[in-house]
């Protein structure tokens, strides 16, 4: 049997007795690796003095990254799921791992373009096809708590990033005797970088091996013991029917959570992307300095970090309890007392602020990993992973227009360093908007009407192609 | 490989480095108390 061949989902259903506790943690391998891209803030400043480029211009690296995990989730997603889930993490592996090879060589070279074709590119592509890879498998072990086993996963892409900082500091430490990353001035050399690069592609390949053979599809009559589907009906907007990835796209369901994504992330990223500066402009005197040191905003940071990766999992799992309607009600509705909290009363306390921010950043994570749970209630567990991938567009989308708005209305009231509490009120209060279309979007969710189901394979007419089927 | 030494080496080899992420962090936030 050839590599290929042993990659085929055929070929990775499991056997009997095969415990489906062994499946989030090759999932969680995979998504611990590309989260990563969460950490690339660790070398940007050794990357503008080594390319003599502007902070615009590197920033790009991570944008391109962002936008092809999008796209590449969008277009593979079907690809994904005819070919299961080891063939994708197989091929994301490479992707990923060759996409830090490649920029290593762009480092080395002194040649940034071949750092946006390598992480940004190639990466990115390894990042989507990851991403996507082991949703719908998760969803199909664990029917009966799909919003805990998907968070799960997705948790790890937050906690990659948890991981990748302080390993990448060490490392290049290693590399370049002259870096410490304990002075917030030093910055690293470009071949200790590059070194790092290297590393971390070879790193991550391996880890990521362990997913692709330990990743295993449930047979098709498999459910857990003790779990009976006909409970599933009794849950408002849970479907037991399915619809293809063809069908989803033409359902008004799909465009609402799609709004719904798009607002909660870009409301998210507006707090996310500036979250170092913003607690120290917060806390600025009329006298231009600020109580909270650049120390202490950079443990605010970390704190941000925590809060994502837990809002992952615990909201997500809260979910399979409440239902994912009310979750999102939840996300949306209190996210937007917590950033009029944080416009009106944010600044008069370091806790009161760091405790607004942590419920909104565990809203932003528990938004992502909650979605595809979504859309497995509305659209059936068929081609979920297809259809996240169409879905992820919404990020894409989102990664853009929020650090756009926050950008926009900084940039208007004043230079960086001197920015007040006063300077990012219009800024929140649009966030409060975002989120409020996002709520609307929400409220109007409903089943997805019959017409859009699959047929069973009995109903469908003789000599129709699996294309035609979609449609039917 | 028995399930029970598959199970413990899977969950090992994302939880320690997830928890060595968990202490960086922790140690850096506590920067801002």
């Amino acid at each position: 049997m050839s590599l290929l061949t042993a990659l085929d989902r055929k070929h990775t259903i499991a056997p009997e007795g095969y415990s489906r506790w062994l499946i989030p943690p090759a999932a969680l391998a995979v998504h611990l690796c590309i989260g990563q891209v969460y950490a690339t803030s660790v070398y940007k400043n050794s990357f503008v003095k080594h390319f003599d480029a502007s902070q615009t211009s590197i920033g790009i690296i991570f944008s391109i990254a962002i936008v092809m995990l999008g796209l590449s989730a969008a277009v593979g997603g079907t690809w994904v799921e005819a070919n299961g889930p080891r063939k994708a993490m197989f091929v994301s592996a490479c992707f990923w791992s060759s996409g830090f090879l490649v920029g290593a060589l762009g480092i080395g070279t002194k040649q940034l373009w071949l750092v946006y074709l390598g992480y940004g590119v190639i990466g990115g592509i390894g990042l989507g096809i990851g991403y996507i890879s082991p949703v719908s498998t998760l969803i199909k072990w664990f029917p009966d708590r799909p919003g805990m086993a998907t968070g799960l996963a997705i948790m790890g892409f937050g906690g990659g990033a948890l991981i990748a900082s302080p390993l990448s500091q060490q490392l290049m430490s290693w590399y370049d005797p002259d870096y410490n990353p304990s002075v917030a001035s030093s910055v690293p050399s470009g071949s200790a970088v590059a070194m790092l690069f290297v590393t971390l592609g070879i790193i991550y390949f391996v880890v990521m091996m362990y997913g692709v053979f330990n990743i295993k599809v449930p047979p098709e009559d498999w459910r857990p013991e003790g779990f009976d589907p006909a409970t599933l009906k009794s849950k408002t907007l849970v479907t037991t029917n399915n619809v293809s990835a063809g069908n989803a796209i033409k359902t008004p369901q799909f465009y609402f959570l799609w709004l719904v994504l798009f607002c909660n992330v870009t409301a998210g990223i507006g707090i996310l992307e500036q979250s170092s500066p913003m607690i120290q402009d917060f806390f600025r005197s009329d006298g231009g300095v600020s109580t909270v040191t650049v120390a202490a905003a950079g443990g605010f940071v970390g704190i941000l970090s925590l809060a994502n990766m837990a809002g992952r999992f615990v909201w997500s799992s809260t979910s399979d309890y409440i239902g994912r309607k009310p979750m999102y009600m939840i996300y949306l509705g209190v996210g937007i007392l917590a950033y009029l909290g944080l416009a009106t009363i944010g600044h008069n306390a370091t806790w009161v602020f760091v405790l607004l921010a942590m419920l909104i950043i565990s809203f932003y994570g528990g938004g992502f990993a909650t979605v595809p749970a979504y859309l497995r209630d509305l659209f059936g567990g068929f081609q979920v992973g297809a259809i996240h991938g169409r879905l992820l567009t919404a990020w894409s989308a989102a990664g853009v227009a929020g650090p756009l708005i926050i950008n926009g209305f900084l940039d208007a009231k004043g230079t960086p360093g001197k920015l007040t509490v006063d300077a990012y009120r219009p800024a929140l209060y649009t966030m409060i908007a975002i989120l409020a279309v996002g709520f609307i979007a929400n409220l109007l969710i409903r089943p997805v009407a019959s017409r859009f189901w699959e047929r069973a394979a009995d109903e469908v007419p003789a000599g129709t192609t699996p294309t035609e089927r979609e449609t039917v | 490989m028995t399930t029970q030494v598959r199970l413990v080496f899977g969950w090992a080899l994302v939880g320690i480095p997830l928890l060595y992420g968990l202490w960086e962090t922790i140690a850096k936030a506590k920067n801002l108390f």
